[in-house]
């Protein structure tokens, strides 16, 4: 028997006008399964959603259709509704017929609106219903490194009840602390003390991880300490492995030369600044002090701060000159403003320069010569100490973790990719956090923003001990999987490993708790094994199927549901027409649109095919617009190779916030699609 | 693994020209693993048809089928009825796949749509290199189990040549290591450089009988 399927239509308490929906109704009436066809004004209101619950029960309506506003909105408030009714929650498909259609075009659309629900009823016929689950998960977490940033996670983390181990390679707990401890007043034997008596937090000393399999929730750690191996199991890890500094001028081999007699004594690090600060004994105070910061690395939050830090403190404690050598302040941290005009006003003197200062050392004495912008004159300074530049620098394993974790690093080499998707402490690998200095150029006031994150998050996931997840919403169909190790190797999030279930041959098997549901892997699945509920081809294809009836030539959209999508919304929004014949099929990453699909839109008569995703290096699932743009070019090969012309084939890249550049797309494709002949 | 391509389009839309019902069948095995001739490509390859088809003005159809493995009598026989549909059986599979396939079905053309190229393992997403000629004899126990007879542009058994470049790459190709280096660094590794100084007379390939047979030892 025909399964039953409910229309809902809502013309959005009369915001869409320019739609005919007695009309609408008759028509989509007469789709086959289409059992009732309801209108309303106020679908998403009380009043609404619960004529809609009477409707589904009392005409044994199976799935639902809605008919309104963009699914970007209420979408969630919808699947509530068929949950509440007795439904799954999946069995539902809408049709947006507001802000792609309503609002985007001007005139009558009626045509358009009949044929938008017509794509949902079509799609709805395929929908499976989802089982939701909860997953059991490791309470334990594993902390990487024993500085500021990993004690503070691992003491707040106590404080929620979750236990932790923290991980530190070297021999004792917080070895680089006494360099903070002038700046802010810290006293590093008191924090190590706490962790040490806590009962939550156990320390490993002289240990670091070799190894890392599993997944968020069930990460088994291999760890090597003295001679032993330890294999340990955690729910999530994060890593707070800190920085390095380096003296600017040791990459310069020549003034290294020239210094190296003397370097260490006159030419000194911060943290060399601070010990002889600190040193009682210290038998002639220096006169003249010189410093010197951002001109080698822009990213200077971290030396400006130490400068200024320094710089008062030598002043009160020697009185000593002091001439700070710059070429940019960067004070948008918090209090260093402040910091600045204190210097300022006890008689540091700030010289800036565009260019770095030549440096020579003699006698015992250095020499800096730089140009002054602001008096427009060669500057000569000879100081009894040059506190030198100094490079903020990821730390030294931060690369061999981040092979070991495959995770990306950013251009600097420091933990996390530049894309705005991610959120701060978030890595593209759910379960797996970075915090502090090993993430960026963090003051103590982000730092410890990152450690607030970092436990909310992960007391989010692990607290409860289960996370609930949609039961294999993406699946390899094990009899089809040939094992071929494509999606292992493209997923960005690491959610898909070789598994033998049931003691059979090997397959992919996705991880539920893992998976980010991007789709990239079912579109390069070789098999085609790889089946993404609610995307799946029949899904897709009954989409393309509803939209190839028409005589004019469609324009086919698959629209990122994370850039594109909302884009097209808020032109609708905004009113910014284009052109009618444009039909958006919505997809959860450029990435997971398969060529076949692309392929498949053309042999239903599409007149154009569009592509469109995140901006480049801001995917939210990291590679999916990369690999879109790679599959529309080889899309456009396949059609050259049999000669099909004057069906363009097009990949844009648009951020959700970008109307225009989303009409342009449309319009640019149209023009295409015109100057084809077509 | 056996590694195959996809034929240039021109040939197969020649070859396929006199037709106007076809049957594309993938191979679910090796060509799947290659992304050459797995169910996937079997959907483009059919799209891509139709299109091209329909372009011209011309009519096709174009059924669909992908077998788990296409050098299999049995499994062969499972399209059978599909196979008897159509005109001519287009054949996304090696070389040995087309041949079950041609021979099950005796009265229709089976075109082979990939070239098989040769057996070889995936170095990353996407990319096949060489890594056996399966010349019958192997010599993988005396060279660090690197195969100088495909990896070696020269297939020299005692190697390396005199045109090695600075940092061991093959004179012939800048981009290749040279599979001579490769093997001294190997046998290096392992203490066994002494392997190397003995000196290998040339295969005789004649010998290699056409076509090959292997019968497994009765269990």
């Amino acid at each position: 028997m025909e399964t039953k399927i409910g229309v809902f239509l809502c013309n959005c308490g009369g915001a869409i006008k320019n739609i005919d929906f007695d009309a609408v109704a008759k028509k989509v009436a007469k789709f086959p399964g289409v059992t009732c066809v309801n209108l309303s004004s106020n679908l998403c209101l009380e009043e609404g959603k619960e004529k809609m619950i009477s409707c589904i029960r009392e005409e044994n309506i199976e799935k639902v259709v809605v008919a309104a506003c963009s699914p970007e909105f209420n979408e969630h408030i919808f699947r509530e509704v068929l949950e509440k009714s007795g439904l799954n929650g999946h069995l539902l498909s809408m049709a947006n017929i507001r802000e792609q259609c309503s609002w985007a075009h001007e005139g009558d659309v009626t045509e358009k609106a009949v044929e938008l629900v017509k794509m949902a009823v079509n799609k709805v016929r395929f929908l499976q219903p989802m089982e939701k689950k909860a997953v059991p998960v490791n309470r334990e977490v594993l902390v990487v490194g024993g500085g500021f940033s990993a004690i503070n996670v691992a003491l707040q983390l106590s404080r929620v009840g979750l236990q932790t181990t923290l991980l530190e390679k070297e021999t004792v707990l917080g070895d680089g602390l006494e360099k903070l401890e002038s700046f802010y007043g810290f006293y590093p034997s008191s924090m190590i003390s706490a962790v040490e008596g806590d009962r939550n937090i156990e320390i490993m000393t002289s240990a670091h991880m070799t190894a890392v399999e599993g997944n968020i929730g069930d990460f088994g750690v291999r760890i090597r300490k003295g001679g032993e191996e330890i294999f340990r199991k955690y729910g999530a890890i994060i890593l707070a492995t800190g920085y390095k500094t380096e003296l600017a001028l040791d990459s310069e081999p020549k003034l290294r030369a020239e210094n190296e007699a003397i370097s260490g004594i006159n030419i000194v690090s911060q943290e060399q600044f601070c010990r002889m600060l600190r040193n009682p004994s210290l038998k002639t105070k220096p006169k003249t002090i010189g410093f010197m910061f951002d001109f080698s690395d822009e990213n200077s939050r971290f030396p400006t701060l130490a400068t200024l830090n320094n710089a008062l403190a030598a002043k009160k404690k020697w009185g000593s000159e002091i001439y700070v050598f710059y070429k940019s302040v960067k004070v948008d941290s918090e209090g260093v403003e402040k910091l600045y005009q204190e210097a300022r006003d006890c008689g540091v003197v700030f010289l800036r320069s565009e260019i770095p200062p030549r440096i020579t050392a003699k006698n015992g004495r250095v020499k800096i010569e730089a140009k002054d912008v602001f008096l427009g004159e060669d500057v000569i300074l000879a100081c009894d100490i040059l506190v030198a530049e100094e490079l903020y620098l990821p730390a030294e394993e931060t690369e061999n973790l981040s092979s070991l974790l495959n995770i990306r690093l950013d251009s600097r080499g420091f933990f996390q990719d530049e894309n705005v998707h991610l959120y701060p402490v978030t890595s593209e690998k759910k379960g797996i956090f970075f915090v502090g200095g090993c993430r960026d150029d963090l003051d103590l006031g982000r730092v410890l923003t990152d450690i607030s994150s970092v436990v909310i998050n992960v007391n989010e996931l692990l607290s409860s001990g289960k996370i609930p997840v949609d039961v294999e919403r993406v699946k390899a169909d094990p009899q089809k999987c040939v094992a071929c190790l494509t999606c292992i190797r493209v997923c960005p999030h690491g959610a898909i490993q070789l598994i033998r279930a049931d003691n059979s041959k090997e397959v992919a098997g996705i991880s539920d708790l893992a998976c980010d549901a991007c789709g990239i892997c079912a579109a390069i699945c070789p098999a085609k094994a790889i089946k993404f509920q609610g995307y799946r081809d029949e899904e897709i294809l009954a989409q393309i199927e509803a939209i190839g009836e028409s005589s004019n030539g469609r324009i086919v959209a698959f629209c990122c549901e994370h850039s594109a999508y909302p884009a097209a919304d808020l032109a609708g929004k905004l009113k910014l027409h284009y052109p009618e014949n444009l039909r958006v099929i919505r997809v959860p990453c450029a990435g997971q649109v398969d060529v076949f699909h692309i392929l498949k839109s053309f042999e239903k008569g599409a007149a154009a095919v569009l592509v469109l995703g995140c901006e480049d290096g801001a995917c939210h699932h990291i590679t999916g617009n990369i690999r879109a743009k790679e599959r529309v070019n080889y899309c456009n090969m396949l059609l050259k190779e049999v000669r099909v012309d004057g069906r363009p084939v097009a990949m844009f890249n648009v951020s959700p916030n970008a109307p225009h550049k989303f009409v342009r797309a449309v319009n640019e494709i149209t023009k295409i699609t015109k100057e084809s002949g077509r | 693994m056996i590694i195959a391509e996809r034929k240039p389009m021109e040939e197969i839309k020649q070859f396929i020209a006199p037709y106007k019902k076809v049957l594309v069948a993938g191979c679910g095995t090796c060509v799947t693993v290659c992304w050459a001739g797995g169910e996937k490509e079997v959907a483009v390859l059919a799209s891509q048809l139709r299109l091209a088809r329909s372009a011209e003005g011309s009519e096709i159809s174009v059924l669909e089928a992908t077998v788990e493995r296409q050098c299999e009598r049995e499994m062969v026989a499972e399209i059978k009825d599909k196979v008897a549909e159509v005109e001519a059986v287009i054949s996304l599979a090696c070389g040995s796949g087309v041949q079950t396939m041609a021979e099950m079905f005796e009265d229709k053309p089976v075109l082979p749509a990939v070239n098989t190229t040769f057996i070889g393992m995936p170095e990353k997403e996407g990319l096949w290199v060489e890594m056996c000629g399966a010349c019958g004899d192997c010599f993988l126990d005396r060279t660090g189990g690197i195969c100088p007879i495909v990896r070696c542009a020269k297939g020299l058994l005692n190697g390396p040549c005199g045109g090695t470049r600075r940092g061991g790459k093959c004179e012939i190709d800048p981009e290749k290591d040279c599979a001579w280096v490769l093997i001294y660094r190997r046998l290096e590794k392992q203490g066994r450089l002494d392997v190397m100084r003995k000196y290998y007379a040339p295969k005789n390939y004649r010998a290699v009988k056409r076509p090959g047979k292997v019968q497994a030892s009765k269990a």
